[in-house]
């Protein structure tokens, strides 16, 4: 029999952060804070071309 | 220094001329400091952790904060490592606003050090005292007026603008303009200071207020959009959109840290320098009437001390005992002592701030 193993702790990305013991609110900030990165990168190819 | 080094590149490959736009500069400026705060936080944790760098918390507040005793403080000295690097890198340093607001920042942070260093090096409970504080503060808070008052080279420059009205602007004369540079920046960085009691409940709304204070900054810079807008035109003044996203980049960043349960406090040193630094800004882009409707939290924070101190002290002097209109003063906690929990405190203030700097954005259309 195969072991099936998983690729992530659980699914999805917030469910990984928080299984890797970061707290509900701490996994919350630091994706919206991922996300204020990105839409500053979004927002930088305005000009950026 | 990058924007002095982009400038000779260019004369060679116009590519780089692209770095004379203060837009991208702001925002390579807030991924800068972003990414140094990145960089250094988990290292200065670490030392500040070593250092038994510790916050003591207050036996007369929310019991559930008792938890926090020990965690880490003084972690404003990242905020203001990283937005000092970033401002030094991507501002024009030939401008004098740049630097006023930068040596005003650093320099109220420099007091809000040594308190915390009193604190929690020295054990110290008293830190540096009230009086102390506030004579530093204010002298430098004279000092930036003075300064502004002597480099006005248009009456806009020192008058007052009422948002939402398009011809309400009161002049005022030299003691009126340094009574309001000392309102708005020792008024702020204080507010900040009483803020900074939940985790992330300062550094959201510091991050918001600056950003849109970049927004003001932009536009009083820039000839065209001022006028169109009929904002005062303040030459020069645009440079401060960089400061501002510095501080943006290297508060989100300090908020990765922050969030709850927080791995780090900001402390004095950060929040009396992030309150100063929105202050100075408001000043010097006329906005201190806007800066306090975007910064309402810090402002009803700061009056729910007032009011809970002078109604105690009045009650007591009058009836003998002391009577409280809130649970608990600032009003952050008295929401918590009405059973709701820190995370939804700090995240409907933070809504509130949104809904607030969305009103301060207004003003520059509707007027």
């Amino acid at each position: 029999m195969t072991l099936k193993k998983r690729a992530t702790l659980a699914l999805g990305e917030t469910h990984v952060s928080v299984a890797n013991v970061m707290a509900t609110p701490n996994a919350n900030v630091r994706f919206w804070i991922i996300t204020m990165l990105l839409v500053l990168i979004g927002l930088a190819t305005l000009k950026l071309r | 220094m990058l924007l002095a080094l982009a400038q000779w590149l260019a004369l060679d490959v116009r590519t780089f001329s692209v770095f004379n736009y203060i837009t991208l500069r702001a925002v390579m400026a807030a991924m800068t400091a972003l990414l140094i705060s990145f960089a250094l936080g988990p290292w200065m944790i670490r030392k500040l952790t070593a250092l038994k760098i510790g916050q003591s918390v207050r036996n007369d507040g929310p019991q559930t904060h008792l938890v926090k005793a020990g965690t880490p403080t003084m972690g404003g000295a990242l905020i203001l490592t990283s937005m000092a690097i970033t401002t030094l890198l991507w501002a024009d340093l030939s401008n004098a606003y740049v630097w006023v607001a930068l040596l005003t920042t650093l320099g109220v942070g420099a007091i809000g050090w040594v308190d915390d260093y009193r604190k929690v090096v020295h054990r110290n409970p008293d830190g540096l005292s009230a009086k102390a504080k506030l004579f530093w503060q204010s002298l430098i808070a004279l000092a930036v007026g003075a300064f502004l008052w002597s480099h006005a080279t248009l009456p806009a420059h020192t008058e007052v603008i009422v948002p939402f009205f398009k011809h309400w602007v009161f002049p005022l004369g030299l003691v009126g303009f340094m009574v309001l540079v000392y309102l708005v920046i020792v008024g702020t960085s204080n507010a900040v200071n009483l803020t900074d009691g939940l985790d992330g409940l300062a550094i959201m709304p510091t991050v918001m207020v600056a950003s849109a204070l970049a927004v003001f900054a932009y536009v009083a810079g820039h000839a065209e959009f001022s006028k169109y807008l009929g904002e005062p035109a303040i030459p020069g003044a645009g440079e401060l959109a960089i400061f501002c996203a510095a501080i943006a980049g290297s508060g989100l960043a300090f908020l990765w840290f922050n969030a709850y349960p927080a791995e780090v406090f900001m402390g004095d040193v950060g929040a009396l320098a992030l309150g100063a630094a929105l202050g100075v800004v408001a000043v010097m882009v006329r906005q201190e009437l806007v800066l306090f409707i975007m910064g309402g939290v810090f402002v009803v924070e700061a009056v729910s001390v007032m009011l809970q101190v002078s109604w105690f002290k009045y009650t007591k002097k009058r009836f003998g005992k002391g009577e409280r209109i809130l649970l608990m003063a600032p009003l952050h906690h008295h929401f918590e002592q009405k059973g709701w929990k820190e995370t939804q405190v700090v995240v409907r203030f933070w809504i509130i701030t949104m809904l607030l700097v969305l009103i301060g954005l207004a003003t520059l259309k509707l007027r």
